[in-house]
């Protein structure tokens, strides 16, 4: 089965330079030459999303992040038919729902009922279809009480929690979502985000644009690092490292006296080691080529939460107590068994060799591997204190 | 990433149409959605406005003044009496083309008044121009019920050949909707499009048949004036209405004028057929780059 989304080299090219929106400013332009207006379309065009390929399958949701001013707006918007393409060719299959902007499609004079028709019809339904849905849609936003109030009056998480409401159930087969749950309260938030899940489940394909790197790894399977062009695409938690990687200024550097070949994640279970539950026994094996001996030396692990680069484990472990001989060229391999005790997110492993000495990096892998960790206990915090709750008698 | 859920059915296969079919597809597919904006703009215009449904009739009402003046001062040069009939003639011509220069211009400005919604949200942009025409078309039905009551009193009509008013009708809106997707389409693209609009409109009542008949030109001219689509229209519905004639067959003057042929109304076939399609194609073809314009 072909997948619903599929996104073939799309490139979009925006003219920055002067536009001529009325007659009385055409004719001349028209008059002084087309050498002229070629010039000027050259100056001032900028691709605000270049040569970007990929494909969404049913049941699946990709991520698309990047910084402000990636194209990631502009994606979204020429994945729901408002821009055109310059180039390449966007396929969708089925219903499709937006919620670019959740309130966008409401008229502020009309109550929060007549916009639900309004709105149900913009996508497509009948108003028969609507009335079914009218009264879960209700209940599902929350905002009975004031229904046939005018949205005009709306505080801006009603709108949200209205706006979603109808988006989810419209039973969409292709559903592309802006930074709409960034609006509303924790518990609505928690209510899209299950809601998004199961969308999944029904064979929904989900496109999640968000700045919320830890939102995007709890949703999506994939994800695309855009910046015009794809810097990455691939596993969610693979990018989401390059990502952070990259806006926080790390890299892949190794040196050269000592290299550091590799690094492996693996489950002492045999299991997939990029997704795995909080405190999984787990060991990272890191293989270092050394091409001028040293001794004294000290072995750095550090692991990171990707969407921020926040450091939450930086540990040094000498090449004397791991029993390691630096002194000695040639290749070496280093297992460091550990449980990662986080809650759920995407982190990422750094691995470095350090002189004490000197108090220099010898040789640096940054990221070493990346691992996304699945609970659904709690709502936020880093480390998972391991806790059974019961009664006592 | 698989899924043990079944694969749900495909509601509705969106895939960018290019073709005028396509863009119709995608039209029904909305139609409530017309509905809902055009009942919205009737009831924002009838429901919060001094004037209510009197908007419906003001503009027909000064219309049928000055045509009633340019009656009175034809049949002063002529010697003729200003009888009935006359104002009868006017008051048919005076509510279709209030409905058609109105429509054409709210349909002109449509898109442009819709910038935010057309900017974040995906429908098909066609939709806007036919609400307003739609929207207009009650203000259409309100003042025909009037028209109505005003051709009882002056004991004018109530013959077979009313009929005719059916289709002609059909015209009216077909011809009025192609022009107001025309318009609006253009009016993205050049802003002063509107204004131009809006000039033709106020200064085509006087190359239309409205306030007099268009038999009054001569044999020469007449045949030239009917050119204009609207002409034929509006002259058909006063020749079946007011005169109980039959628009299948012609109609010839004592001073050899064509009054009337089907020939005229087949050319009006022609151009609101025309209108319509090259509205919708060209709408059709255009409108993914609305938002970028707006």
């Amino acid at each position: 089965m072909t997948p619903p989304i599929r996104v073939d080299r799309l490139s979009k090219r925006f003219r920055r330079g002067v536009r001529h929106d009325s007659l009385r400013d055409l004719l001349p332009a028209l008059f002084r030459g087309r050498r002229d207006g070629e010039h000027e379309e050259a100056e001032g065009d900028f691709w605000a999303v270049r040569d970007v390929s990929f494909e969404v399958e049913r049941g699946a949701a990709l991520g698309i992040i990047g910084p402000n001013g990636a194209g990631k707006s502009t994606m979204l918007k020429l994945l729901n038919r408002i821009l055109r393409p310059t180039s390449g060719t966007i396929a969708i299959e089925g219903r499709s729902a937006a919620l670019i902007e959740v309130s966008a499609g409401f008229h502020p004079d009309l109550t929060g009922r007549e916009n639900v028709f309004l709105q149900g019809a913009m996508f497509g339904l009948r108003r028969r279809e609507v009335a079914t849905r009218f009264d879960a849609i209700v209940d599902f936003s929350g905002i009975e009480p004031f229904i046939d109030t005018p949205v005009k009056r709306y505080s801006s998480g009603m709108n949200a929690r209205l706006g979603f409401s109808i988006a989810a159930h419209l039973e969409p087969d292709v559903l592309l979502v802006d930074e709409v749950l960034s609006v509303g309260d924790m518990n609505f938030q928690q209510r899209c985000v299950q809601r998004m899940h199961a969308f999944k489940r029904d064979g929904t394909a989900i496109v999640f644009i968000s700045h919320d790197l830890g939102a995007v790894g709890a949703l999506c399977d994939r994800a695309l690092f855009l910046r015009s062009t794809v810097q990455a695409y691939g596993a969610v938690n693979d990018v989401i490292t390059s990502y952070s990687v990259a806006s926080v200024g790390g890299s892949i550097s190794t040196g050269s006296e000592i290299v550091i070949e590799r690094a492996m994640l693996e489950r002492v279970d045999g299991g997939d080691p990029t997704s795995v539950s909080p405190g999984e026994p787990m060991r990272l094996v890191v293989d270092y080529r050394v091409e001028q001996g040293r001794g004294g030396l000290v072995l750095g692990l550090v692991l990171h939460r990707s969407m921020d680069g926040m450091v939450l484990y930086d540990g040094a472990f000498s090449t004397q107590e791991v029993g390691v001989d630096f002194t000695r060229a040639g290749m070496h391999r280093v297992v460091f068994d550990l449980a990662p005790h986080v809650t759920r997110g995407v982190y990422h492993f750094a691995t470095h060799v350090w002189d004490p000495a000197t108090h220099s990096i010898v040789s640096r892998l940054d990221p070493a591997a990346s691992l996304a960790v699945h609970e659904t206990r709690t709502y936020s915090g880093i480390a998972d204190l391991a806790v059974r709750a019961a009664a006592t008698h | 990433m698989t899924t043990s859920s079944p694969p749900i059915a495909v509601a509705a296969v969106r895939p960018a149409p290019a073709r005028p079919r396509g863009a119709l597809a995608e039209i029904a597919a909305h139609r409530d959605l017309l509905f809902l904006l055009a009942a919205r703009d009737v009831r924002i215009r009838y429901k919060e406005t001094v004037m209510g449904f009197a908007w419906a009739l003001l503009l027909p009402l000064l219309v049928l003044a000055s045509g009633v003046v340019i009656q009175f001062a034809l049949t002063r040069v002529s010697g003729a009496p200003l009888d009935a009939t006359r104002i009868a003639g006017v008051l048919v011509k005076s509510v279709p083309w209030s409905f058609f220069a109105t429509a054409v211009g709210f349909a002109t400005a449509s898109v442009l008044t819709s910038a935010s919604l057309v900017a974040k949200v995906w429908f098909p942009r066609e939709v806007l121009p036919l609400a307003s025409v739609a929207a207009q078309s009650v203000d259409l039905a309100v003042a025909a019920v009037a028209m109505t009551a005003g051709l009882a009193a002056l004991g004018v009509g109530g013959h077979a050949a009313s009929f005719w008013a059916v289709p002609l009708v059909g015209l009216l809106l077909a011809l009025t909707a192609g022009l107001g997707l025309l318009f609006a389409c253009a009016n993205v693209f050049f802003r002063d499009v509107k204004y131009l609009v809006q000039v033709f409109l106020t200064y085509g009542i006087f190359f239309t048949p409205v306030f007099f008949d268009a038999s009054v030109l001569g044999p020469r001219v007449t045949p030239w004036f009917m050119l204009n689509p609207v002409a034929p229209i509006l002259e058909g519905l006063r020749l079946a209405i007011v005169g109980g004639h039959d628009l299948l067959v012609p109609l010839r003057l004592a001073d050899g004028t064509l009054a009337w042929t089907p020939a005229y109304l087949a050319w009006s076939v022609v151009a609101a057929v025309g209108s319509i399609v090259a509205g919708l194609v060209a709408f059709h073809r255009s409108q993914d780059l609305f938002a970028e314009l707006l």
